[in-house]
């Protein structure tokens, strides 16, 4: 053990060693545990207009589906996928654009023009012409896009 | 506190006896060109660390290999960081391996009793080489496409078994996905593997057997 008077070489040494040893570990640590988690904290994906389609093809009063074709890019692979979005419109002027995936677990809805309805064959659940959950697990509403018309063409807000 | 948790780790697995005969063993006395072998274990263990590190982004096909690369290095945090340590790392562990070899030569280190420990040396430097050599053509950019190709062409220059050895590295006529696998297979499983085996032996020797002094005028 050191003397009162102050540490022995051995001390020193050994603190040194530990000391050095920690702040490589620190430096090396640090970096590698952003390098890890750093994909997971990404939110880039600028937002941008989808452009759908021409606005009359909506039937007044039935959601109308439309497909798109978006480009993502997911770490160093540009993926195209396809978006399917249930355009509503009650008076031809105010648009609702609903999502078609299923806000349980994420399979895709479709609209029974019959019952006037959205069913997800997944788990049975139904939703109403709003896209507000009539029976069955989800745990809310379907989800909307941000949507605009321009030069009768309709757009979503997608990211 | 933590002498009482070490008296009762101590008791049951006697961790003091390993850690003293590792640390605090007896060593003549020596100069700073002693420390290059621990300094080459050091890198090692960085190029370990940073390789492993690496795996979790990089992918071994010609359509994948350049563009993850450039991911790491311009995407992903600290990514320039983490392969900027295993690039210049690589080229510090030829240079100190072959140092800390020149200078059990020049000390005379390998003779009796450590003729197994350079045995060892040797063939840890054959796969510090074969780490360089694998690693390079990883990047898969032009660079190592053109350095893997000489490469490979300079084996087939062995009389006898050249062409046969050319084929084997590149698994086939020509560079392709085919050699792309199999380096990256033997850069992150065959020669680690191998390094870890050799370098537990060469280390057991060194903490037995105790190393050298610096040779005297009169021996």
């Amino acid at each position: 053990m050191s003397e009162e008077k102050g540490l022995s070489r051995r001390d020193l040494l050994s603190i040194g060693t530990l000391a050095i040893g920690g702040i490589i570990s620190i430096a090396l640590g640090i970096p590698a545990v952003a390098y890890i988690i750093g994909p997971a904290r990404r939110r880039v994906q600028e937002e941008n207009w989808i452009r759908l389609g021409p606005v009359s093809k909506v039937e007044i009063g039935t959601p109308t589906l439309f497909k798109a074709r978006v480009e993502r890019q997911v770490g160093w692979i540009i993926n195209e996928e396809e978006i399917s979005v249930y355009i509503l419109t009650e008076d031809g002027r105010n648009y609702v654009a609903l999502s078609n995936i299923c806000t349980h677990l994420g399979c895709r809805v479709r609209w029974i023009s019959d019952q006037g309805q959205f069913f997800c064959p997944c788990h049975n659940a139904i939703f109403n012409k709003q896209g507000e959950v009539v029976t069955g697990p989800p745990p809310r509403p379907l989800d909307q896009y941000v949507v605009k018309v321009e030069e009768e063409q309709i757009y979503v807000l997608g990211g | 506190m933590g002498t009482q948790v070490g008296n009762w780790l101590d008791e049951r697995v006697g961790w003091r006896k390993v850690w003293d005969a590792i640390f605090l063993r007896k060593i003549p006395k020596v100069n700073w060109l002693y420390t290059l072998g621990s300094a080459t274990l050091f890198v090692a263990l960085i190029q370990g660390v940073t390789g492993i590190l690496l795996t979790i982004y990089y992918v071994p096909t010609p359509d994948h290999a350049y563009d993850s690369v450039q991911f790491i290095t311009t995407q992903v945090p600290a990514g320039w960081l983490i392969r900027g340590l295993h690039h210049y790392g690589a080229s510090a562990m030829v240079i100190l391996t072959v140092l800390h070899m020149l200078r059990v030569i020049f000390y005379g280190a390998y003779k009796f009793p450590r003729e197994v420990t350079w045995f060892t040396g040797v063939f840890l430097l054959l796969i510090v080489t074969g780490f360089g050599f694998t690693g390079y053509l990883l990047p898969w950019d032009q660079k190592a496409f053109w350095a893997t190709t000489v490469g490979t062409r300079i084996a087939s220059v062995a009389p006898g078994v050249g062409e046969w050895l050319l084929l084997v590295m590149r698994g086939g006529e020509e560079l392709t996905a085919v050699t792309l696998a199999r380096f990256y297979g033997v850069h992150v499983w065959v020669l680690p593997a191998s390094l870890l085996i050799l370098l537990t032996i060469h280390m057991y020797l060194v903490i037995r057997i105790g190393i050298s002094a610096v040779p005297r005028r009169e021996d």
